[in-house]
This record gives C-alpha cells, sequence and structure tokens, in this order.
C-alpha cells in the first residue's frame, strides 16, 4: 500500500515537481509546514492542552523536565521553544560548558588521545620497542608505568609464587636509566598546557631540589625486608607529604616516582584519600594524575562523564536526545578492541552529534567513513576476493602455503547497513544484495587503527568490477561505489518507514499510528531525508498531543537515571554511580554488544530486576548516598549556610513551620510536575511522618524560636524531604514519561 | 515489531503467589499423573550471536570441514573424540565427562527451519517458537508453562487453586527475554545479592514497605503488576536466603558475567523457591573477524561456556537428577571461513541437552554431510532436525506439557519422531 502511495509521488513529480533534491521522491505538499489541524477528527477531543501540552513535550524532546522548566517554556511559547531546539547553536550554554571544561582531553584527536592516554596496543607496542616510548616528563612516566603493569600481570600470570621475587628485581631495571630533571618535567607540564592559578609560586618551589622525597624513595626501595604493615605505613605517610604538596609539585612528584613504587601507592589509598590527592589540581593535572594511574580508564570515564553532563546540563536537549537515538541507531560496543573507545570519542563528538538533527545522507556517510562504524562491524578487514591484494595473497600461498593469511570478504557491515542502519529488515534485500553491497564497501578501511588513524580507501583491496544492489547497477568506480551505495540506501522508501517508525516510537508511542509514521516518512522523502523536518512533521501532528498518549512512554533506564538528576537538580561532580546504576539497570552507556542496540520499547525495561534497582537508585540518589552526587531539598538546604541564617531570619511563611503536607504539596511538583495519583500521596506521606516520628525522639520539630535549634532542625527536615523525594523518584508516576 | 510484553504479564487465574517458600509441592504431585517426571526443573541458556556449532562439535572426519577451514579447523589430533566421528572443541573439555556419564546428549545440524540470517529476527524466532512468524508476543518456554496450567490432570487436581512460586519463571539478568515472556508472571533479576529495596537486612525496611503499598494500589497495570511480583520475589529470597548456598565443596565457577548466572541459577535452586523454569543467556558468539581455531577469540568464550556449565551441574550434585539444560543459538556459521578468519551467518547449528535422565553420550541427528551439493545454500550446515522437536522432547518429560500445539503452534510435533534422548 505504501509503497503504491510512493511509487505515486513519484509519478506525480516526473510531471509536476521540480526535480527532487539529492534524487529523493518529492512530494507535492508543504512538507516543511504541515497542517496544523490535520483532517483528523479522532483526535481533536482528546487532545492534550495547556501545562500538560508542555509537559508532554519537555518529557518527550529532553531528558526530562528540571524544577522551573514548565514555566520557561511557557514563557516563550511551545512552538519557538520547539523551533529553538531544532537550532541547538542558538542555545546558551554556559553552564554546560563550565562543566565540560572539566574533561579537556575530550577535544583531542583520536591520534593525539591513544597517545597521550595510550591504550594496552600502544603499550604493547612500547613493550615490543615498535614504538618509542617519550623521551621525558608526564608522558615518559605514564608509558613507564603501563609497561610495568602489563609486564607485571604477564608475570602474575606466567609464575604466581615467583612473582613477588620478580617484582623487585624487574623494578629498578623498567625505569628508565636517565635521571629526569625537574625542568624537563615542567616543561612537559608546559606542554600539557596547564596554567593554574598557583602554576607560578609551584613553578619556583618545584626548581628546587626535593631532598627528603628522593630519599624517602631509596628508603622504601631499599628496606625491602617486608612486611605489608610497613610498606602500609610507608604509604600513609607519603600520601600525607604528597597530599600537602601545591598541585603541580604534587604531580611532578607522582611522576617521579619508580612504576612499582607508584603501583604500590595508588593501591594502598582509600578512595577519599585517591579523591584527596586531586583537591585544587586544574583538569588538566588532574588528567595527568589519572593518565599516571590508568589512562584507558581515565579516557572510558571521560566519554562517559561527558556524555552524561550533557544529556543532563544541556539546555540543546533535542540535539543531546537525538544524539542518544543516533549512538544507539548505529550502535557501537565500547569494547570491541583496544582502540574502540578512543574512537568513539569523534565518533560521537564529531559524527553523530553534529548531524543529529541534519541530513540523513550526511549521517550515514559519516558513520560509514568512521573507523568506529568500520571497526566494529568489521568492514575495515573486509578484501574483494579478486582485489589486487588478494591476488597477491594468493600467489604468496602458492610459494608458500603456511603463509595463507586470510583473505576475503566480510558481510558483516553490508548486512547490517541495509537491516539496522537504513532500510530495515523488511526492507526487500536479498543475501545476494548483501554480497554485493559488501564487495561495493572492500577498501573501506582504517590506517593504522592502533595508532588512532583515519579513514582510508585503499584501491588494493577493492573489488574490481561492477556490481548490482538491490536492482541497481553500480559501475566499477573505487570509493564512489560506496557513496552511491549509501545515497541509494538513504533515498529508498524503506528507509523512510524504518526510520520514521523508530522516531516515533521512541517519541510517541511504542506503538505508533501507521498515519502518522506515514506522514514523517512522506517528509522525509520530500526533504531530502531531513531529520529536523521530520521531527517538525512529528511535532505538529495530532498524534503526539494524543491524551491516551500522556506519560504513557515507560522511561529506559538512561531516561529514568538522567531525569532523575534533572528533577532533583543533582550536581554531579562523580558519574561513576550513573554509570553503575546503567549496567546494573541493563543499559550500560555504549555497551550494548549486539549492533541492534537497546529498545525503545517498555517491553524491554520492566522487570523485577530492574524494579528494585530503580526504587533503591531513588532513594539512594534523593539521600546524597551516591558518593560525588549533591542533592538538596528543604529550602534550608538550597543556600549555603552562611545565607541560609538570614533566609531563616526572614523566613517565607509556608516553609516556617512545614508540615508534611506542605513538603509534599512542594516536594511533588517539582519532581512529578505532571502529578501523582491518591495512592501514592498517601504511601510518601506515611513514610514521611513515620520518618518524623523518628526523628522527635531526639529532636524538636522545626521552631523558629530559637536561632541555635535552626541547623539542627534544618537538618531533620532535609532528612525528611530525602525519604519523600526518594519515594517520588521510585514511584510509578516517575518511571513514565 | 514485538507488542508490550509486559502487557502479558500480569497474573493469571493458576498464578497467585505463595507467602512462603513451599513451591511445588503440588504440581509435583500432580504431575507424577501426566508421565512427566516429578520436580523437573529447566534451565535454558541463550548463545546470543550465533555460535559457531561446526567448530564446537567438529565433524573431524569431514575431509570438506579442513578444506573449508584452512585457518580456524580444529586438528584431528586436538578434538576430544566423542564418537569416531564428532569431537569437541579441546576448550570444551570440562564437558566431556558429562558425556562420558552419559548426561550430555548433543544434537547436530539442528535449529530453526526459517532462513533469516538476521540475528534479531532468528533469536525472536527461536525465542517466541515460532519461526517465519513476526508479531508473536509471548515465548516458547511461557506457553510451556500455561500448556502445564492448562493440563487437564493438574487442573482437576487442585481445582484452580494450585500456587506458584513468584519464581517460577526466572530469567538470570535485567530484564525478561522474549523465551519466557507471556501470561505465567516471570521474573528477572541480575544479582541476587542485591535483590532488596532500601538494604538487605531480616526485615522489610519502611522504604520498602511504602514503595509495596504505592505500587500495589497503583492504577499504572504494567507497573502495578511488577511491583507485586518485584515484592513477593523480594520476600521470598529474603525467607529463603539463597546465599547461604555456597558453590559445593571444590567447585569453582569462572569468574565472569556467565559463570556468575549460572552460579546463582545453582543458588536459587537448591534454596527451593519453586523455580520451574531459570532462562540466561551468554553473548560474544559473533565471530565474523578472527575467531581463532585452538586457541583465539571462540576458544575462549568456549573455555568460559563450558566450564561454567560443568560447575553447575558438578554443583547440583545430586539434585541435577532432576534437572535438564538445554543450549539453544539463532542460527550456525558459514561452513567455510570467511575472508577474515572468521564464519559469516550460517544456518544449522548443535544444541546440547544435559540432564539427569537424558541419554547422554551420544551425538543425536542426522548428519547432511558438508559436500558442497549437502550445503544449504551452498554455503551452510543444513538443518535435518528442527530444535522444537529437541524442545517438544524436552517440556514432555520434564514440564508436563501435555498439549505441543499451544507451545509450538503451527507445527505438527509426532511425540513418535522424537529423537529419545531424555
Amino acid at each position: 500500500m505504501e509503497s503504491l502511495k510512493s511509487a505515486l509521488a513519484l509519478v506525480l513529480c516526473g510531471t509536476l515537481c521540480t526535480p527532487a533534491p539529492f534524487g529523493y521522491g518529492q512530494e507535492p505538499a508543504a512538507s516543511t509546514q504541515p497542517p496544523r489541524h490535520a483532517h483528523r477528527p479522532a483526535y481533536q477531543s482528546a487532545q492534550l492542552q495547556g501545562n500538560e501540552r508542555i509537559l508532554q513535550a519537555l518529557n518527550r524532546f529532553t531528558f526530562g523536565p528540571r524544577p522551573g522548566d514548565v514555566d520557561d517554556v511557557r514563557a516563550i511559547g511551545l512552538d519557538a521553544w520547539f523551533e529553538k531546539q531544532l537550532h541547538p547553536t542558538t542555545i546558551d550554554e554556559t553552564d554546560l560548558n563550565a562543566r565540560l571544561a572539566q574533561y579537556p582531553a575530550m577535544q583531542w584527536s583520536v591520534a593525539d588521545l591513544i597517545y597521550r592516554i595510550p591504550s594496552n596496543g600502544m603499550i604493547r607496542q612500547a613493550i615490543d620497542g615498535r614504538m618509542q616510548v617519550p623521551a621525558r616528563g608526564t608522558l615518559h612516566a605514564v608509558y613507564e608505568n603501563q609497561m610495568y603493569r602489563l609486564q607485571e600481570r604477564k608475570t602474575a600470570q606466567q609464575e604466581k609464587k615467583q612473582a613477588e621475587a620478580q617484582t623487585s628485581a624487574q623494578a629498578p631495571a623498567a625505569k628508565n636509566a636517565e635521571p629526569i630533571s625537574s625542568a624537563a618535567i615542567l616543561n612537559q607540564l608546559d606542554q600539557l598546557d596547564a596554567p593554574t592559578a598557583d602554576n607560578a609560586p609551584a613553578q619556583k618551589a618545584a626548581a628546587q631540589p626535593m631532598p627528603d622525597s628522593q630519599s624517602s624513595d631509596h628508603q622504601s626501595a631499599a628496606q625491602g625486608t617486608d612486611p605489608l604493615t610497613d610498606r602500609q605505613t610507608d604509604n600513609q605517610a607519603l600520601f600525607s607529604e604528597i597530599a600537602a604538596l601545591p598541585p603541580v609539585r604534587r604531580v611532578i612528584r607522582l611522576q617521579s616516582m619508580q612504576p612499582a613504587e607508584f603501583d604500590a601507592f595508588v593501591k594502598s589509598l582509600r578512595p577519599a584519600q585517591r579523591k584527596a590527592l586531586d583537591d585544587g589540581l586544574s583538569p588538566d593535572l588532574r588528567e595527568a594524575v589519572a593518565d599516571l594511574e590508568n589512562p584507558q580508564r581515565l579516557l572510558v570515564e571521560e566519554l562517559m562523564a561527558q556524555r552524561l553532563t550533557r544529556d543532563i546540563y544541556s539546555n540543546a536537549q533535542l540535539q543531546e536526545v537525538m544524539t542518544d537515538f543516533w549512538l544507539n541507531h548505529f550502535n557501537i560496543y565500547l569494547r570491541k578492541n583496544d582502540e574502540m573507545p578512543y574512537y568513539l570519542v569523534s565518533y560521537e563528538r564529531n559524527v553523530i552529534r553534529p548531524l543529529a538533527l541534519g541530513k540523513f545522507e550526511d549521517l550515514l556517510e559519516a558513520v560509514a567513513h568512521s573507523p568506529a562504524m568500520l571497526l566494529y562491524l568489521d568492514n575495515a578487514a573486509s578484501i574483494g576476493p579478486d582485489s589486487p591484494a588478494a591476488e597477491r595473497a594468493k600467489r604468496n600461498a602458492w610459494r608458500n602455503p603456511k603463509n595463507k593469511a586470510p583473505e576475503g570478504i566480510n558481510e558483516n557491515y553490508a548486512r547490517e547497513l541495509m537491516e539496522l542502519h537504513t532500510v530495515g529488515v523488511n526492507g526487500g534485500y536479498t543475501q545476494a544484495d548483501i554480497i554485493q553491497a559488501a564487495r561495493v564497501l572492500t577498501g573501506w578501511t582504517v590506517d593504522q587503527p592502533q595508532r588512532g588513524g583515519g579513514f582510508v580507501f585503499n584501491p588494493n583491496r577493492h573489488e574490481p568490477g561492477s556490481k548490482t544492489v538491490l536492482g541497481k547497477k553500480i559501475k566499477q568506480n573505487g570509493e564512489r561505489e560506496g557513496e552511491e551505495l549509501l545515497h541509494l540506501l538513504a533515498a529508498r522508501p524503506a528507509t523512510a518507514q524504518f526510520l520514521s517508525r523508530e522516531l516515533a516510537i521512541r517519541f510517541v508511542s511504542d506503538d505508533p499510528p501507521q498515519s502518522l509514521v506515514d506522514r514523517m516518512a512522506r517528509t522525509y522523502m520530500s526533504s531530502g531525508g531531513d531529520i529536523s523536518a521530520v521531527l517538525r512533521t512529528l511535532f505538529h501532528s495530532p498524534e503526539l498531543w494524543a491524551a491516551s498518549d500522556y506519560r504513557a512512554k515507560v522511561k529506559t533506564p538512561i531516561e529514568f537515571v538522567v531525569s532523575a538528576a534533572r528533577a532533583s537538580n543533582a550536581d554531579v561532580e562523580n558519574y561513576q554511580p550513573l554509570e553503575n546504576a546503567l549496567r546494573q539497570m541493563g543499559m550500560p552507556l555504549y555497551g550494548c554488544i549486539p549492533p541492534v542496540g537497546y529498545k525503545w520499547d517498555a517491553a524491554d525495561w520492566v522487570s523485577t530486576g530492574s524494579l528494585v534497582d530503580r526504587m533503591n537508585f531513588a532513594l539512594n540518589l534523593a539521600a546524597n548516598r551516591l558518593p560525588g552526587i549533591t542533592v538538596k531539598w528543604s529550602p534550608y538546604a538550597q543556600q549555603p549556610p552562611a545565607q541560609s541564617v538570614g533566609m531563616l531570619a526572614n523566613p517565607v511563611s509556608e516553609v516556617d513551620d512545614p508540615t508534611p503536607e506542605s513538603e509534599e504539596a512542594r516536594l511533588a511538583p517539582l519532581i512529578v510536575p505532571g502529578g501523582i495519583s491518591e495512592a501514592t500521596r498517601a504511601a510518601a506521606l506515611q513514610q514521611f511522618q513515620a520518618q518524623i516520628a523518628q526523628d522527635t525522639s531526639f529532636v524538636r520539630p522545626v521552631s523558629a524560636a530559637r536561632p541555635q535549634n535552626r541547623a539542627k532542625a534544618a537538618t531533620v527536615l532535609e532528612r525528611q524531604d530525602q525519604v519523600l523525594a526518594g519515594l517520588l523518584i521510585g514511584s510509578p508516576e516517575f518511571q513514565r514519561r | 515489531m514485538r507488542m508490550n510484553r509486559r502487557f502479558f504479564l500480569h497474573k493469571g487465574a493458576l498464578a497467585v503467589a505463595g507467602t512462603a517458600a513451599i513451591p511445588s509441592f503440588l504440581v509435583r504431585s500432580v504431575l507424577a499423573e501426566t508421565g512427566a517426571a516429578p520436580g523437573q526443573r529447566l534451565v535454558v541458556i541463550f548463545q546470543r550471536g550465533a555460535v559457531d556449532g561446526l567448530n564446537v562439535v567438529v565433524p573431524y572426519r569431514e575431509k570438506n570441514y579442513y578444506s573449508m577451514r584452512p585457518t580456524i579447523a580444529i586438528p584431528q589430533k586436538q578434538v576430544i573424540d566423542l564418537d569416531g566421528f564428532f569431537g569437541l572443541h579441546p576448550s570444551m573439555a570440562a564437558c566431556k565427562p558429562l558425556y562420558d556419564q552419559g548426561q550430555l546428549a548433543i544434537i547436530h545440524a539442528t535449529g530453526s527451519p526459517d532462513m533469516s540470517r538476521s540475528h534479531f529476527d532468528a533469536q525472536d524466532y527461536m525465542e517466541s517458537g515460532t519461526p517465519g512468524v513476526k508479531g508473536t508476543d509471548d515465548g516458547w518456554l511461557n506457553r510451556a508453562l500455561q500448556a502445564e496450567d492448562a493440563n487437564a490432570a493438574l487442573r482437576r487436581r487442585c481445582a484452580g487453586t494450585c500456587e506458584h512460586s513468584a519464581f517460577r519463571a526466572l530469567a538470570l539478568g535485567s530484564d525478561v527475554p522474549l523465551t519466557l515472556a507471556g501470561r505465567v508472571p516471570a521474573i528477572a533479576l541480575n544479582n541476587l545479592n542485591s535483590f532488596a529495596v532500601g538494604g538487605r537486612g531480616p526485615a522489610p525496611s519502611t522504604a520498602a514497605s511504602a514503595f509495596e503499598a504505592m505500587y500495589a494500589d497503583s492504577g499504572d497495570h504494567i507497573f502495578h503488576a511488577t511491583g507485586d511480583e518485584t515484592f513477593e520475589a523480594v520476600k521470598m529470597l529474603r525467607d529463603a536466603n539463597p546465599a547461604q548456598y555456597q558453590p559445593a565443596p571444590g567447585v569453582e565457577y569462572p569468574n565472569s558475567e556467565f559463570g556468575n548466572s549460572m552460579k546463582q541459577i545453582a543458588q536459587l535452586l537448591k534454596a527451593n523457591l519453586g523455580v520451574e523454569a531459570a532462562f540466561t543467556d551468554v553473548t560474544g558468539w559473533d565471530t565474523h573477524h578472527a575467531q581463532g581455531g585452538v586457541n583465539g577469540q571462540l576458544a575462549n568464550r568456549l573455555g568460559d561456556f563450558s566450564a561454567s556449565v560443568a560447575a553447575f551441574w558438578r554443583d547440583l550434585g545430586d539434585s541435577a537428577e532432576n534437572v535438564t539444560l538445554v543450549t539453544m543459538s539463532e542460527f550456525g556459521r558459514t561452513a567455510r571461513e570467511n575472508g577474515t578468519g572468521g564464519t559469516d551467518h550460517g544456518h544449522a547449528n548443535a544444541m546440547f541437552v544435559l540432564g539427569g535422565r537424558a541419554r547422554g553420550g551420544k551425538v543425536y541427528g542426522r548428519w547432511p554431510g558438508l559436500d558442497n551439493d549437502q550445503l544449504n545454500q551452498g554455503r551452510d550446515l543444513a538443518l535435518t532436525t528442527d530444535y522444537r522437536a529437541v524442545l517438544g522432547e524436552v517440556i514432555t518429560h520434564t514440564l508436563g506439557t501435555d498439549n505441543l500445539e499451544v507451545v509450538f503452534p503451527g507445527v505438527r510435533l509426532d511425540p513418535r519422531s522424537f529423537l529419545r534422548l531424555v
């Protein structure tokens, strides 16, 4: 039916329309401005209005409303707000950028990242002598530490018993014999561009010799007589000494440690001590310390932290929602190989996010050229069976049969390109089409992936001759064949349907009306695959505003976790608890192994186990039990202590003597602006009262009379609020959007 | 597109969860009348990603096997011989004793008759039990439990008051897989040590009580139902405390996700929580690139897999007699290795049935051969046994399902054609 319509549209276009841009089917309808009041009586009686309409938009096009968002949208008007969301570059991101400044490395090229925050592959190359270890400075120490760690692991595997003895024998040899001057280290630090306020005095201090730290090194190395307790005491003393140093000197001190010593030292640190090591460090220096400790972990932590930072704090929420959408549509698994985390940085930053609201074909092209996708779906290794490279391999194999390297097609990417990225599994292709498409794409590979190289077309691996995909002949034309294929797929009506349905499931309902999908698909075809235009059609469709779909979507784990952080105005400095929660709920970031990505519908995300996880996460988040994440509920706690005195001197009437009812009435609309059921309210209030009963046994309720009681009372109130907020975030209402 | 499975997961008429961990004694006594062995439990393992069956159960007497797999074949000298024709991959060594003891039966050239080479379609077909039919929203294992409920003998016996445990259908993982989705309530849990709300303790936390009330009174039918199941399961788990059942002496599970899942299934079985059907999955089989031969990627996965399964079996000890374990994967892989030292999506595969009562120690199924004209579409191992025949036989003898048409609609499974492996 649909293909008939499309065919009709194409015929009409042939006679009536100007040539379609990019060869997409063109529709005569003015698609960029779809009719606001489409002829759909069924929806007219049950369309969302007013605040509910705004909330529907915030729930669907953002990661959940923050307190105050509804008012902000009302102020500028819903349509204007949406248009602004479609133009993310016009949105002020001052707050976000300040937070992202914590992760300077996330701006580096992949080659820089992999060199300066080395992968295990780089370390192995350094060990094998296939690459030169950086001569000095922080980076030198990073490599030495990692080479030590890798060799340690090997040794431990090989001979568990003798590992202890070998450690002491190897450690001094592992470190570069050349002594490193403080000045050289400082040069290197300068290269890491770490201009901190205390740099200048610190440099002066660092220029002086550091006799005490040097000698303590030797002492701890020399007195190897044992005991663990001695070493622990040493490390505790060492910690006190290092933690007391000013930032730059602290980093220099850490990087001048022998790998074995450093390894033992960081392993001895309690989490609070490890955190204290970072106190006062600029972002670059903090990265340097983490690099010394574990570069691969640093890389993955920052990749995830910047993603969640954007999800929670970006004002360009639609762009982030769509980035999340496309990262899932074009899924890539973080642990595919050592290099993948590095490539994912640029995949998200340079491929997905900038094109998330642009033309689908551009996005498809960029993904197809991305080393991340070429490696994830193995196209980087695919070789045309009759290509020069394969011929050469055959000759070599003939000369020396033992030399036979595998040479040939890998059809993995070609298949998922059609099944998952474009036309969908029912898109009318056959196994023969997949093999032909795989031949088209031979030669699309990655230059030196272990060094973080980029896309390269290798003509030697390209299968010669013309190919036929989906009935279309693609003439022999090297790299251009692939581009022709991508264009062919992007312009198929099946692709328009497939993408429109997926978007409608994400934004509207688990089972979206075909009428809506058709309308979006028509816009896709007529706009040359413009994602923003398709979203605009969706936004102006009555199906989106059907009252029956209000708060009907079950939040996926990432939607739940991020919306909880947003609803509670959480200040997140440490993203690990959020990452852990996502992993537990079955949706680890960048952690979906198969290329299909995560599902958007409720079926996969409501289960006993994940409900337990959601409730616990809600309670822990609300009660400040997630390390590095701060939430404040009571109006007293909203202000820093100095100001809260003033505020209490002039208390607002309803916070003056809060009752359970007044606190519920204040917090519930902030956290669940769409409202809660009587059952939820009753259960939350009952629990709140139980908490009060517990608290009053040692502290009297809030009374404004005696100033000295106020701080204590504020603490009690905050605890009561935490219980209430935790229950609200864990409530059935908060599980939907 | 799959419909919302959760909409089916409300309580069925027979599914009133009991309050204590006294699960299946009723079921047991009733099943005794139906020809099924009493108190049988079924564990299903899905190897997602399509495991390369030809390198797991190697037809080492096939010349063509070696010519088609020049760099990844397992040399004859290194296979663990099973019957003079097939041999196990050396990384599967941990499973060989189970074969020798007659508990492990292997079925080769089996799988779903659908020709799809899409992981996702093929997994859905296999899990729904309706190859080629899209939009089936419940799974074969759930329907097998439904059929058990509908069993006339069972209904007569308990007159509609049968109690099933909340743990009757259990998935180790963060969601209920399609295999287990359907009218019979199923629960999913990742980690039984953290399966409590607001902290673990002898009594429920006050927050847990508040949530329980909130969900119990909720008009949101999906969350209402899931909330009920959740708190029921949390209570049972607290009472039974399965964490007290540590692995039997000398049994060591691999420290892997899969090993951990198998360990927890063993704990739940030992805790007598009324588990009738348990499911878990294991990934990492999609070896398109550099899958390796005796060593390498696939060998590592198989090492973890076989060690976990073998540890599970030894851990269960005598109670393994009442347990049957089945493995499956969405399809096999190409008979020939591809251009990048791996294998692409193929067709037929090997399945394992491990059971205290299995007629193991044998490789079942008609072997279609690997000559070019014997291959499916000239590239894959051909299929000679429909996987539904294997599962049909297994559930008849474990769950007491007497109506296989409910479980596998659209296919006529004749018990006389079963392989007689259980």
